[in-house]
Protein backbone atom coordinates (compact mmCIF):
# COMPACT_ATOMS: atom_id res chain seq x y z
CA UNK A 1 0.00 0.00 0.00
CA UNK A 2 1.50 3.57 -1.15
CA UNK A 3 2.25 6.26 2.26
CA UNK A 4 1.47 9.79 1.45
CA UNK A 5 1.93 12.30 3.80
CA UNK A 6 -0.11 15.03 4.05
CA UNK A 7 0.02 18.52 5.53
CA UNK A 8 -3.05 19.44 7.29
CA UNK A 9 -2.72 23.07 9.48
CA UNK A 10 -5.63 22.62 12.55
CA UNK A 11 -7.27 25.54 10.83
CA UNK A 12 -7.52 24.16 7.55
CA UNK A 13 -11.21 23.67 5.96
CA UNK A 14 -9.36 20.83 3.22
CA UNK A 15 -8.75 18.13 5.75
CA UNK A 16 -11.90 16.37 5.74
CA UNK A 17 -12.00 16.41 1.60
CA UNK A 18 -8.52 15.01 1.43
CA UNK A 19 -9.09 12.30 4.28
CA UNK A 20 -11.90 10.97 2.37
CA UNK A 21 -10.12 10.92 -1.41
CA UNK A 22 -7.51 9.21 0.79
CA UNK A 23 -9.21 6.67 1.98
CA UNK A 24 -11.23 6.07 -1.52
CA UNK A 25 -7.66 5.12 -2.83
CA UNK A 26 -7.06 3.15 -0.29
CA UNK A 27 -3.86 5.21 0.77
CA UNK A 28 -1.73 5.08 3.74
CA UNK A 29 -2.14 8.14 5.30
CA UNK A 30 0.41 10.08 7.65
CA UNK A 31 -1.02 13.04 9.23
CA UNK A 32 0.83 15.84 10.24
CA UNK A 33 -0.09 19.24 11.42
CA UNK A 34 1.49 22.56 12.85
CA UNK A 35 0.24 21.20 16.48
CA UNK A 36 0.26 17.91 18.22
CA UNK A 37 -2.69 15.67 17.79
CA UNK A 38 -4.01 13.75 21.08
CA UNK A 39 -2.89 10.65 19.81
CA UNK A 40 0.60 11.17 18.08
CA UNK A 41 1.99 9.03 21.48
CA UNK A 42 -0.44 6.17 20.25
CA UNK A 43 0.21 6.62 16.44
CA UNK A 44 3.79 7.91 15.71
CA UNK A 45 3.84 6.36 12.08
CA UNK A 46 0.97 7.74 11.06
CA UNK A 47 0.80 11.54 13.50
CA UNK A 48 3.37 13.70 13.20
CA UNK A 49 3.94 17.72 14.22
CA UNK A 50 5.49 19.88 11.77
CA UNK A 51 6.81 23.46 12.07
CA UNK A 52 5.33 24.50 8.67
CA UNK A 53 7.22 27.68 9.11
CA UNK A 54 10.80 25.81 9.07
CA UNK A 55 10.52 23.79 6.09
CA UNK A 56 14.06 22.64 6.81
CA UNK A 57 13.57 21.22 9.27
CA UNK A 58 10.12 20.03 8.83
CA UNK A 59 11.88 18.09 5.86
CA UNK A 60 14.55 16.47 8.52
CA UNK A 61 11.74 15.60 10.76
CA UNK A 62 9.84 13.60 8.09
CA UNK A 63 13.29 12.17 6.34
CA UNK A 64 13.45 10.59 9.52
CA UNK A 65 10.02 8.87 10.04
CA UNK A 66 10.63 8.13 5.86
CA UNK A 67 13.87 6.35 7.09
CA UNK A 68 11.60 3.68 8.82
CA UNK A 69 8.85 3.69 6.70
CA UNK A 70 9.02 5.32 3.28
CA UNK A 71 6.67 7.62 1.86
CA UNK A 72 5.99 7.23 -1.77
CA UNK A 73 4.25 11.17 -2.09
CA UNK A 74 3.37 14.53 0.05
CA UNK A 75 0.80 17.01 -0.43
CA UNK A 76 0.74 20.49 1.16
CA UNK A 77 -3.15 21.29 1.46
CA UNK A 78 -3.21 25.13 1.55
CA UNK A 79 -0.88 28.34 1.78
CA UNK A 80 0.35 27.20 5.13
CA UNK A 81 2.12 24.06 4.16
CA UNK A 82 3.22 24.63 0.34
CA UNK A 83 6.59 25.39 0.94
CA UNK A 84 7.01 22.63 3.63
CA UNK A 85 5.54 20.05 1.52
CA UNK A 86 8.14 21.09 -1.58
CA UNK A 87 11.00 21.06 0.74
CA UNK A 88 9.80 17.57 1.99
CA UNK A 89 9.52 16.15 -1.19
CA UNK A 90 12.70 17.67 -2.80
CA UNK A 91 14.43 15.95 0.18
CA UNK A 92 12.83 12.98 0.13
CA UNK A 93 12.80 12.76 -4.17
CA UNK A 94 9.08 12.86 -4.38
CA UNK A 95 6.68 14.58 -7.09
CA UNK A 96 6.39 18.25 -6.31
CA UNK A 97 7.43 21.50 -7.16
CA UNK A 98 10.81 23.12 -6.98
CA UNK A 99 11.04 24.89 -2.90
CA UNK A 100 12.52 28.09 -4.50
CA UNK A 101 8.80 28.24 -7.46
CA UNK A 102 6.63 27.76 -4.48
CA UNK A 103 8.71 30.23 -2.28
CA UNK A 104 8.56 32.74 -4.82
CA UNK A 105 4.10 31.89 -5.64
CA UNK A 106 3.95 32.65 -1.41
CA UNK A 107 5.65 35.84 -1.38
CA UNK A 108 3.19 38.87 -3.15
CA UNK A 109 6.25 40.54 -4.40
CA UNK A 110 8.74 37.80 -5.25
CA UNK A 111 5.69 36.46 -7.40
CA UNK A 112 5.39 39.49 -9.06
CA UNK A 113 8.74 40.23 -10.16
CA UNK A 114 9.06 36.34 -11.66
CA UNK A 115 5.68 37.29 -13.62
CA UNK A 116 6.96 40.43 -14.41
CA UNK A 117 10.29 39.11 -15.53
CA UNK A 118 8.10 36.38 -17.52
CA UNK A 119 6.31 39.09 -19.13
CA UNK A 120 3.05 38.11 -17.84
CA UNK A 121 0.49 40.80 -17.70
CA UNK A 122 0.02 42.14 -14.16
CA UNK A 123 -0.74 44.94 -12.36
CA UNK A 124 1.74 47.87 -11.65
CA UNK A 125 3.54 47.09 -8.30
CA UNK A 126 5.57 48.86 -5.71
CA UNK A 127 6.47 47.06 -2.13
CA UNK A 128 6.32 49.21 0.20
CA UNK A 129 8.22 48.96 4.28
CA UNK A 130 5.96 49.24 6.86
CA UNK A 131 8.45 51.48 8.61
CA UNK A 132 7.88 54.26 5.90
CA UNK A 133 5.81 56.90 6.59
CA UNK A 134 2.59 55.91 4.77
CA UNK A 135 2.18 59.57 3.81
CA UNK A 136 5.38 59.72 1.79
CA UNK A 137 4.83 56.13 0.43
CA UNK A 138 1.19 57.06 -1.11
CA UNK A 139 3.70 59.71 -2.95
CA UNK A 140 5.33 56.97 -5.69
CA UNK A 141 1.54 55.25 -5.89
CA UNK A 142 -1.11 56.34 -9.25
CA UNK A 143 -4.26 55.49 -7.73
CA UNK A 144 -6.61 53.60 -7.83
CA UNK A 145 -4.71 51.48 -6.20
CA UNK A 146 -4.78 47.99 -3.99
CA UNK A 147 -2.87 47.71 -1.12
CA UNK A 148 -2.06 43.89 0.23
CA UNK A 149 0.26 41.81 2.30
CA UNK A 150 2.84 39.84 0.91
CA UNK A 151 1.62 36.35 2.42
CA UNK A 152 -2.10 36.11 3.84
CA UNK A 153 -4.51 34.68 1.68
CA UNK A 154 -8.59 34.99 1.48
CA UNK A 155 -8.04 38.15 0.45
CA UNK A 156 -7.50 39.12 4.11
CA UNK A 157 -5.70 42.78 4.25
CA UNK A 158 -7.15 43.09 0.33
CA UNK A 159 -7.60 47.09 0.62
CA UNK A 160 -8.76 49.61 -2.14
CA UNK A 161 -7.41 52.54 -1.82
CA UNK A 162 -8.64 55.84 -4.44
CA UNK A 163 -6.33 58.54 -2.55
CA UNK A 164 -3.27 59.48 -0.18
CA UNK A 165 -6.29 59.40 2.75
CA UNK A 166 -7.68 56.21 1.73
CA UNK A 167 -4.22 54.86 1.19
CA UNK A 168 -2.74 55.94 4.81
CA UNK A 169 -5.62 54.27 6.43
CA UNK A 170 -5.06 50.74 4.23
CA UNK A 171 -1.54 51.15 4.93
CA UNK A 172 -1.96 51.62 8.79
CA UNK A 173 -5.01 48.76 9.14
CA UNK A 174 -2.53 46.48 7.54
CA UNK A 175 0.39 47.15 9.79
CA UNK A 176 -2.22 46.46 12.71
CA UNK A 177 -2.93 43.28 10.89
CA UNK A 178 -0.18 41.71 10.85
CA UNK A 179 0.64 42.53 14.52
CA UNK A 180 -2.66 40.20 15.36
CA UNK A 181 -2.44 37.03 17.86
CA UNK A 182 -3.80 35.22 14.61
CA UNK A 183 -1.68 36.31 11.87
CA UNK A 184 1.64 34.65 11.32
CA UNK A 185 4.12 36.02 9.47
CA UNK A 186 8.05 36.21 9.41
CA UNK A 187 10.71 37.95 7.40
CA UNK A 188 9.69 40.16 4.67
CA UNK A 189 5.48 39.34 4.76
CA UNK A 190 6.21 40.62 8.20
CA UNK A 191 8.12 44.07 7.54
CA UNK A 192 6.32 45.09 3.82
CA UNK A 193 3.20 45.07 2.15
CA UNK A 194 2.20 45.73 -1.47
CA UNK A 195 0.78 48.18 -3.25
CA UNK A 196 -0.49 47.78 -6.78
CA UNK A 197 -2.88 49.07 -9.68
CA UNK A 198 -6.33 48.50 -9.11
CA UNK A 199 -7.43 47.14 -12.28
CA UNK A 200 -11.00 47.42 -13.63
CA UNK A 201 -12.51 43.91 -15.17
CA UNK A 202 -14.16 41.11 -14.14
CA UNK A 203 -12.73 38.18 -12.24
CA UNK A 204 -12.06 34.86 -12.30
CA UNK A 205 -10.26 31.40 -10.65
CA UNK A 206 -8.78 29.19 -13.26
CA UNK A 207 -8.17 26.03 -11.26
CA UNK A 208 -5.44 23.64 -12.63
CA UNK A 209 -2.71 20.75 -12.15
CA UNK A 210 0.54 21.29 -13.83
CA UNK A 211 2.40 17.58 -14.64
CA UNK A 212 5.79 17.64 -15.86
CA UNK A 213 5.30 21.57 -16.73
CA UNK A 214 2.21 21.33 -18.96
CA UNK A 215 -0.85 22.84 -17.20
CA UNK A 216 -3.82 21.24 -17.32
CA UNK A 217 -6.93 23.15 -16.69
CA UNK A 218 -9.67 22.02 -14.97
CA UNK A 219 -12.16 24.39 -14.29
CA UNK A 220 -12.26 28.56 -14.70
CA UNK A 221 -14.52 29.59 -12.23
CA UNK A 222 -16.96 33.18 -12.82
CA UNK A 223 -16.66 35.18 -9.75
CA UNK A 224 -19.87 37.28 -10.31
CA UNK A 225 -20.25 39.79 -7.79
CA UNK A 226 -18.11 42.93 -8.43
CA UNK A 227 -14.88 42.95 -7.14
CA UNK A 228 -14.34 46.88 -6.56
CA UNK A 229 -13.22 47.12 -3.29
CA UNK A 230 -12.84 48.85 -0.88
CA UNK A 231 -12.73 45.45 0.56
CA UNK A 232 -12.20 42.22 -2.17
CA UNK A 233 -14.90 39.35 -0.26
CA UNK A 234 -14.98 36.65 -2.60
CA UNK A 235 -18.61 35.01 -2.66
CA UNK A 236 -19.70 33.04 -5.58
CA UNK A 237 -18.11 30.75 -7.84
CA UNK A 238 -19.91 29.35 -11.05
CA UNK A 239 -18.09 26.65 -13.38
CA UNK A 240 -18.32 26.71 -16.59
CA UNK A 241 -17.65 30.19 -17.00
CA UNK A 242 -19.86 32.40 -19.15
CA UNK A 243 -16.85 34.16 -20.84
CA UNK A 244 -16.50 33.75 -24.49
CA UNK A 245 -14.18 30.78 -26.11
CA UNK A 246 -11.44 33.11 -27.28
CA UNK A 247 -11.28 34.92 -24.00
CA UNK A 248 -11.36 31.57 -21.90
CA UNK A 249 -8.26 30.40 -24.18
CA UNK A 250 -6.02 33.36 -23.23
CA UNK A 251 -7.17 33.06 -19.55
CA UNK A 252 -5.49 29.36 -19.81
CA UNK A 253 -2.32 30.40 -21.78
CA UNK A 254 -1.39 33.62 -19.37
CA UNK A 255 -1.80 31.45 -16.73
CA UNK A 256 0.49 28.38 -18.07
CA UNK A 257 2.65 31.14 -19.05
CA UNK A 258 2.84 32.27 -15.13
CA UNK A 259 3.25 29.25 -14.03
CA UNK A 260 6.08 28.71 -16.01
CA UNK A 261 7.25 31.87 -15.26
CA UNK A 262 7.34 31.43 -11.81
CA UNK A 263 9.14 28.00 -12.12
CA UNK A 264 6.19 25.63 -10.93
CA UNK A 265 5.98 22.28 -12.58
CA UNK A 266 4.25 19.66 -10.44
CA UNK A 267 1.16 19.79 -8.55
CA UNK A 268 -2.38 21.58 -8.35
CA UNK A 269 -2.34 25.37 -8.94
CA UNK A 270 -5.07 27.81 -7.97
CA UNK A 271 -4.83 31.24 -10.06
CA UNK A 272 -7.11 34.72 -9.64
CA UNK A 273 -7.19 36.94 -12.54
CA UNK A 274 -8.89 40.31 -14.11
CA UNK A 275 -10.18 40.41 -17.46
CA UNK A 276 -10.70 43.33 -19.25
CA UNK A 277 -10.77 45.01 -22.51
CA UNK A 278 -6.85 43.87 -22.84
CA UNK A 279 -7.45 40.69 -21.75
CA UNK A 280 -6.73 38.95 -18.83
CA UNK A 281 -4.16 39.98 -16.24
CA UNK A 282 -2.61 37.45 -13.51
CA UNK A 283 -3.14 38.45 -9.60
CA UNK A 284 -2.46 35.57 -7.90
CA UNK A 285 -0.81 32.30 -8.98
CA UNK A 286 -0.92 29.70 -5.78
CA UNK A 287 0.49 26.05 -5.83
CA UNK A 288 -2.55 24.69 -4.16
CA UNK A 289 -5.67 23.35 -4.80
CA UNK A 290 -8.79 25.88 -4.11
CA UNK A 291 -9.67 26.82 -0.76
CA UNK A 292 -12.61 26.55 1.76
CA UNK A 293 -14.73 23.82 0.88
CA UNK A 294 -15.27 25.27 -2.73
CA UNK A 295 -13.40 21.93 -4.43
CA UNK A 296 -16.85 19.93 -3.69
CA UNK A 297 -18.44 21.99 -6.52
CA UNK A 298 -15.41 19.85 -8.91
CA UNK A 299 -16.10 16.40 -10.15
CA UNK A 300 -13.50 14.46 -12.70
CA UNK A 301 -14.69 11.59 -15.43
CA UNK A 302 -16.84 9.70 -13.73
CA UNK A 303 -16.97 11.09 -10.01
CA UNK A 304 -13.37 11.73 -8.69
CA UNK A 305 -13.25 14.29 -6.50
CA UNK A 306 -10.34 16.99 -6.76
CA UNK A 307 -8.81 15.84 -3.85
CA UNK A 308 -8.16 12.69 -5.53
CA UNK A 309 -6.44 13.87 -8.50
CA UNK A 310 -4.06 15.56 -6.81
CA UNK A 311 -3.41 12.38 -4.41
CA UNK A 312 -3.28 10.34 -7.27
CA UNK A 313 -0.71 12.78 -8.98
CA UNK A 314 1.53 13.47 -5.95
CA UNK A 315 2.00 9.65 -5.93
CA UNK A 316 2.49 9.01 -9.84
CA UNK A 317 -0.24 7.20 -10.35
CA UNK A 318 -2.52 7.00 -13.58
CA UNK A 319 -5.63 9.35 -13.81
CA UNK A 320 -8.20 8.13 -16.51
CA UNK A 321 -9.24 11.69 -17.31
CA UNK A 322 -9.14 15.48 -16.40
CA UNK A 323 -12.06 16.66 -17.79
CA UNK A 324 -14.79 18.10 -15.52
CA UNK A 325 -18.35 17.14 -15.26
CA UNK A 326 -20.55 18.94 -17.98
CA UNK A 327 -23.42 20.34 -15.33
CA UNK A 328 -22.67 23.75 -14.20
CA UNK A 329 -22.05 23.80 -10.62
CA UNK A 330 -21.25 26.96 -8.06
CA UNK A 331 -20.69 27.53 -4.43
CA UNK A 332 -21.02 30.57 -2.41
CA UNK A 333 -18.81 31.33 0.33
CA UNK A 334 -21.01 32.76 3.02
CA UNK A 335 -19.76 36.19 3.99
CA UNK A 336 -19.45 37.63 8.13
CA UNK A 337 -21.61 40.77 7.97
CA UNK A 338 -20.32 42.47 10.66
CA UNK A 339 -17.86 41.20 13.60
CA UNK A 340 -18.99 40.00 16.68
CA UNK A 341 -20.53 36.78 18.22
CA UNK A 342 -22.19 34.27 16.33
CA UNK A 343 -25.58 33.51 18.38
CA UNK A 344 -27.74 31.15 15.82
CA UNK A 345 -28.53 30.60 12.19
CA UNK A 346 -32.14 30.33 10.76
CA UNK A 347 -33.47 29.32 7.62
CA UNK A 348 -30.74 26.55 6.83
CA UNK A 349 -33.49 23.84 5.55
CA UNK A 350 -35.07 26.57 3.33
CA UNK A 351 -31.73 27.11 1.82
CA UNK A 352 -31.66 23.72 1.38
CA UNK A 353 -35.12 23.30 -0.47
CA UNK A 354 -33.76 25.35 -2.94
CA UNK A 355 -34.06 23.92 -6.61
CA UNK A 356 -30.70 23.11 -7.43
CA UNK A 357 -29.04 23.51 -3.75
CA UNK A 358 -26.96 20.11 -3.13
CA UNK A 359 -25.46 21.29 0.31
CA UNK A 360 -25.67 23.97 2.77
CA UNK A 361 -22.73 23.53 5.34
CA UNK A 362 -22.76 25.70 7.86
CA UNK A 363 -18.54 25.81 9.05
CA UNK A 364 -18.82 28.68 11.81
CA UNK A 365 -20.23 27.48 15.13
CA UNK A 366 -22.47 29.26 17.19
CA UNK A 367 -20.39 31.15 20.30
CA UNK A 368 -17.65 31.49 17.30
CA UNK A 369 -16.25 35.02 17.23
CA UNK A 370 -16.55 36.54 13.73
CA UNK A 371 -14.68 38.84 12.03
CA UNK A 372 -15.26 40.48 8.99
CA UNK A 373 -13.00 41.53 6.17
CA UNK A 374 -10.40 42.79 6.03
CA UNK A 375 -8.89 41.70 9.26
CA UNK A 376 -11.13 38.02 9.18
CA UNK A 377 -10.26 35.12 7.02
CA UNK A 378 -13.10 32.90 8.00
CA UNK A 379 -16.63 32.22 6.30
CA UNK A 380 -19.92 31.31 7.81
CA UNK A 381 -20.00 28.52 5.88
CA UNK A 382 -20.62 27.01 2.13
CA UNK A 383 -23.64 26.63 -0.16
CA UNK A 384 -23.44 24.37 -3.16
CA UNK A 385 -25.44 23.92 -6.08
CA UNK A 386 -25.91 22.34 -9.38
CA UNK A 387 -28.34 23.57 -12.28
CA UNK A 388 -28.64 22.69 -16.34
CA UNK A 389 -26.92 26.12 -16.84
CA UNK A 390 -24.62 28.60 -14.58
CA UNK A 391 -27.51 31.39 -14.72
CA UNK A 392 -29.31 28.98 -12.82
CA UNK A 393 -26.55 27.91 -10.67
CA UNK A 394 -26.01 31.51 -9.30
CA UNK A 395 -29.74 32.49 -9.25
CA UNK A 396 -29.68 29.09 -7.03
CA UNK A 397 -27.41 29.95 -4.78
CA UNK A 398 -28.65 33.64 -4.25
CA UNK A 399 -31.70 32.31 -3.55
CA UNK A 400 -30.25 30.18 -0.97
CA UNK A 401 -28.30 32.74 0.92
CA UNK A 402 -31.60 35.02 0.64
CA UNK A 403 -33.29 32.20 3.12
CA UNK A 404 -30.48 32.33 5.58
CA UNK A 405 -30.16 34.62 8.55
CA UNK A 406 -27.54 34.91 10.88
CA UNK A 407 -27.82 36.36 14.43
CA UNK A 408 -24.68 37.94 15.07
CA UNK A 409 -23.85 39.94 18.22
CA UNK B 1 -20.60 -11.08 19.36
CA UNK B 2 -21.73 -7.47 19.13
CA UNK B 3 -22.28 -7.29 22.47
CA UNK B 4 -19.03 -8.22 23.45
CA UNK B 5 -17.48 -6.18 21.00
CA UNK B 6 -19.53 -3.38 21.97
CA UNK B 7 -18.11 -3.98 25.71
CA UNK B 8 -14.35 -3.98 24.48
CA UNK B 9 -15.19 -0.87 22.35
CA UNK B 10 -16.29 1.31 25.28
CA UNK B 11 -13.52 -0.35 27.06
CA UNK B 12 -11.03 1.38 25.19
CA UNK B 13 -12.75 4.09 24.76
CA UNK B 14 -12.90 4.63 28.55
CA UNK B 15 -9.19 3.50 28.94
CA UNK B 16 -7.57 5.41 26.12
CA UNK B 17 -9.46 6.74 24.21
CA UNK B 18 -11.08 9.24 26.21
CA UNK B 19 -8.27 9.81 28.20
CA UNK B 20 -6.31 11.10 25.63
CA UNK B 21 -9.19 13.43 23.70
CA UNK B 22 -9.51 14.77 27.22
CA UNK B 23 -6.52 16.85 26.78
CA UNK B 24 -7.99 18.78 24.20
CA UNK B 25 -11.61 19.28 26.12
CA UNK B 26 -12.77 16.46 24.02
CA UNK B 27 -14.70 13.02 24.28
CA UNK B 28 -16.45 10.38 22.57
CA UNK B 29 -19.39 8.31 23.42
CA UNK B 30 -20.11 4.94 22.01
CA UNK B 31 -23.50 5.16 19.96
CA UNK B 32 -23.56 1.69 18.32
CA UNK B 33 -21.75 -1.68 17.23
CA UNK B 34 -23.77 -3.06 14.07
CA UNK B 35 -22.30 -5.36 11.57
CA UNK B 36 -18.36 -4.75 13.09
CA UNK B 37 -18.66 -1.25 12.09
CA UNK B 38 -18.41 1.07 15.03
CA UNK B 39 -20.55 4.19 15.37
CA UNK B 40 -19.01 7.04 17.35
CA UNK B 41 -19.83 10.39 18.50
CA UNK B 42 -17.53 13.12 19.31
CA UNK B 43 -18.26 16.08 22.26
CA UNK B 44 -16.51 18.92 23.55
CA UNK B 45 -13.71 20.18 21.78
CA UNK B 46 -13.80 17.55 19.73
CA UNK B 47 -17.31 18.52 18.06
CA UNK B 48 -16.74 20.67 15.00
CA UNK B 49 -12.74 20.94 15.65
CA UNK B 50 -10.78 21.35 12.33
CA UNK B 51 -9.08 18.12 13.44
CA UNK B 52 -11.62 15.79 14.16
CA UNK B 53 -11.33 14.24 11.21
CA UNK B 54 -7.65 13.70 12.17
CA UNK B 55 -8.02 12.30 15.54
CA UNK B 56 -11.40 9.94 14.38
CA UNK B 57 -8.83 8.32 11.60
CA UNK B 58 -5.62 8.00 11.95
CA UNK B 59 -5.97 8.09 15.83
CA UNK B 60 -9.37 6.42 17.33
CA UNK B 61 -9.75 4.30 14.25
CA UNK B 62 -6.51 2.83 14.67
CA UNK B 63 -6.36 2.19 17.92
CA UNK B 64 -9.15 0.82 17.69
CA UNK B 65 -8.28 -1.68 14.83
CA UNK B 66 -5.24 -2.55 16.54
CA UNK B 67 -6.47 -3.32 19.48
CA UNK B 68 -10.11 -5.63 17.97
CA UNK B 69 -8.55 -6.46 14.38
CA UNK B 70 -12.33 -7.81 13.97
CA UNK B 71 -14.15 -4.34 13.86
CA UNK B 72 -13.93 -3.19 9.96
CA UNK B 73 -15.22 0.53 10.18
CA UNK B 74 -15.09 3.39 12.70
CA UNK B 75 -17.96 6.02 11.57
CA UNK B 76 -17.69 9.65 13.01
CA UNK B 77 -21.65 10.44 13.28
CA UNK B 78 -21.00 13.65 15.58
CA UNK B 79 -23.15 16.64 14.17
CA UNK B 80 -20.28 18.68 13.56
CA UNK B 81 -21.69 22.08 12.41
CA UNK B 82 -23.45 21.82 16.56
CA UNK B 83 -20.25 21.76 17.70
CA UNK B 84 -20.11 25.24 20.01
CA UNK B 85 -16.55 25.01 21.78
CA UNK B 86 -14.10 22.86 19.00
CA UNK B 87 -10.49 23.15 19.95
CA UNK B 88 -8.96 24.03 16.67
CA UNK B 89 -11.58 26.35 14.10
CA UNK B 90 -11.03 26.11 10.60
CA UNK B 91 -10.13 29.50 8.34
CA UNK B 92 -10.22 29.38 4.19
CA UNK B 93 -6.53 29.54 2.54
Amino acid sequence: MDRLLLLLPTTTYRTEDFLDAARTLGVDIVCASEKPSTFEAHAPDHLLTLDFTDPDAAAAKVAELAGRRPLNGVVGVDDLTTVAAAAIAERLGLRSSAVAAVTAARDKYQMRQCLAAAGVPIPRFRRIALKDDPFLAARGVAFPCVLKPLALSASRGVIRANNVDQFIAAFRRIAALLQRDDVEVSGDAAQFLLAEQYLPGVEVALEGLLVGGTLHPLALFDKPDPLEGPFFEETIYITPSRLPADVQQAIERVTATACAGLGLGEGPVHAELRVNDAGPWVLEVAARSIGGLCSRTLRFGTGMTLEEIILRHALGWPIASLARERRPAGVMMIPIPRAGRLHAVHGTEAAAAVAGIEEVAITAHVGQEVVPLPEGWQYLGFVFARADTPDAVEAALRDAHARLAFEIR
Amino acid sequence: MSDDLKTKVQDLIDTMINPAVAGHGGFVELIDVQDNRVYLQMGGGCQGCGAADITLKSGIERLIKEELPEVAEVLDTTDHSSGTNPYYSAGKA
